[in-house]
This record gives structure tokens, C-alpha cells and sequence, in this order.
């Protein structure tokens, strides 16, 4: 029997896979977007961000738009793969459902 | 890592809710992605109403101003919604953006100098116009290295040239026509379509087809 893969931690979060999926058809979005996308709230979407930051799914950059500032988020190769990875197991997890 | 095995219905249901998540928030993210091949459709539709009101209708002298009014405001509304959405554009897009309000506000600035000094039915009035679109669509072209849009500047430098050779009413006519349907509308088609078929390509390419 084919050993089962396992799944991403850090993608497997509701609301990391959200932000990551999200962020794949997107160059970058701000934090405000996120949380309207999401329905979130600006502490979980806060501590969740910092860990897909840490893991180095994403990248952050804070700018100013005239003298609003904006926190930019944008996808890493390193992000895009690890989705990748997790859409190809959870293929496999599911196998004909999908 | 982490092995939710699928043994039984509740955890398979689970990653289902994901499959549906992830499915949800990419329609999402591709729904918002800033596209804009649709101002140039915009704008060569509205030259060819505002050429239609000239040659058809009465009041021929407010067919501009009143069609480059609905233009503009149309344009800031549609921007306005995309920056309420929190649709971002990249440094490039901002440049090339930039590049096309400036035109604007020369544009604007020459069209009332010259009718307001009574020079505005020389050829070369005209002509000036063309070479200030062509200009933006060669910039832009290079900032976004589109051999296409160069394609599409060249049209209009071409359309310019042309317009001091060929300067009867019906030639002008033709060629401000030619130039709005292939420098514009054609364009911004076809723009329009390489922003549907990317953001296809983002999503099932980075995802579906690595998986």
C-alpha cells in the first residue's frame, strides 16, 4: 500500500490556506483586503500572517500611500510550491473525490 | 507535518471544506486582480461617439467635451471601486499609469489652448494628438516591454504622418476612425483577453499543474 502523504502544517490552517490562496491569482494585496476577503479579524489575521512570514510562504513590506500606510503582502516561490504540494497531497488524500 | 488520514467521513468531509476554501478564495483573488485592457476599449468607443455625434448630430461643438467628461468620470469611478476593493498594482503598472495620466492632462491642456486660440482644425492639430497617444503607447510598450503596444504606437505615429498627407474631411475622418479602431478598441480586446487567459494561468498553473 502507498505510503499516504502528509500535509503542511502551515498551509493546512483555515485561514493560512485562505491568505495563500488568495494571494496565488493576486502580485500582492494589502492586510486591509486580506481581512475583508477573509472575514477575519486583524489579530488572527495578524498572528497567522507572522507565521507564513516565519515559514517563508510570504513576504511582507509596509509602504505609504500618500500618508496612509499599508502593509503589502506578496506570495514566495517558497509559498507557491509548498500550496503546490499541499494541492498534490491532498489529491492523493482524497483520490477520486477530487 | 501533518496526516488528517482520510479513515473516516469526518476527516474526509474536513479537506473537502478545504478543496472548497481554496477553490472559493482563488475565484476570489483572480475576481479582484487589477485588469485594464478595458480603458482603451472604453476609449475607442467613445471616439467613435463622439465622431458619430460630430458628423450625425446637432450641438457638434460639445461632442468632445462632453464624451472626454464621461470618459474621465466613468474612468475615476471604475478606479475608485478597484482601490475600494483593495485591488494593488505593481510598481510597473503604476509607471505606465502615471505615463497615461500625464498624457491626459497634455491632451486636455492642448484640445483648449488650441480651440480656444482658434487653431484647433489644422491638420497638425490633430496630428499633435496622435503622436501624444503614440508616445504613451511607446513608453508604456517599453516600460512593460509589449512588442504589441509598440506595434500599437507605431499605428498611431503612422496615423499622425498620414494625417499631413491625406487632410480632407472624409480622410481625417478614416484615418482618426482606423487609428481609434486598431490603436484602441482592437487593442484593448486583445489586452483584455491576455488579462483573462493570465489569470487563468496564475492559478492553474502555479497550482493545478505543479500538483
Amino acid at each position: 500500500m502507498p505510503e499516504l502523504p502528509e500535509l503542511d502544517p502551515v498551509v493546512h490552517g483555515k485561514l493560512r490556506l485562505a491568505v495563500l490562496s488568495l494571494l496565488i491569482g493576486v502580485e500582492e494585496a494589502d492586510f486591509t483586503w486580506l481581512r475583508l476577503k477573509t472575514g477575519s479579524t486583524d489579530g488572527n489575521l495578524g498572528a497567522q500572517m507572522l507565521k507564513l512570514e516565519e515559514a517563508g510562504y510570504v513576504a511582507m513590506e509596509k509602504r505609504f500611500a500618500g500618508r496612509k500606510p499599508q502593509t503589502l503582502y506578496r506570495m514566495t516561490p517558497a509559498g507557491r510550491e509548498a500550496l503546490a504540494r499541499y494541492v498534490a497531497a491532498l489529491k492523493q488524500l482524497l483520490g477520486g473525490a477530487l | 507535518m501533518t496526516n488528517p488520514v482520510p479513515d473516516n467521513e469526518t476527516a474526509r468531509d474536513e479537506l473537502l471544506q478545504r478543496v472548497e476554501l481554496m477553490e472559493t478564495m482563488i475565484a476570489e483573488g483572480r475576481k479582484s486582480t487589477a485588469r485594464f485592457g478595458w480603458i482603451f476599449v472604453m476609449w475607442g468607443l467613445i471616439y467613435f461617439a463622439a465622431m458619430g455625434w460630430v458628423v450625425f448630430l446637432p450641438f457638434k461643438e460639445w461632442a468632445w467635451p462632453v464624451s472626454v467628461t464621461v470618459g474621465i468620470l466613468v474612468g475615476v469611478i471604475r478606479f475608485r471601486r478597484m482601490r475600494a476593493m483593495g485591488i494593488i498594482g505593481n510598481d510597473r503598472g503604476r509607471s505606465v499609469g502615471v505615463v497615461w495620466q500625464a498624457m491626459c492632462v497634455a491632451i486636455i491642456l492642448y484640445v483648449i489652448a488650441a480651440g480656444a486660440s482658434g487653431h484647433g482644425n489644422q491638420p497638425a492639430y490633430y496630428a499633435a494628438v496622435f503622436f501624444f497617444v503614440g508616445l504613451a503607447h511607446g513608453i508604456s510598450a517599453g516600460i512593460l516591454r509589449w512588442g504589441v503596444q509598440g506595434l500599437v504606437a507605431f499605428v498611431w505615429w503612422g496615423c499622425g504622418i498620414a494625417l499631413f498627407f491625406f487632410n480632407t474631411r472624409n480622410e481625417v475622418l478614416f484615418i482618426f476612425l482606423a487609428a481609434a479602431f486598431f490603436g484602441m478598441i482592437l487593442f484593448g480586446l486583445y489586452a483584455m483577453m491576455l488579462e483573462r487567459r493570465r489569470a487563468a494561468a496564475l492559478v492553474q498553473g502555479q497550482v493545478q499543474h505543479h500538483a
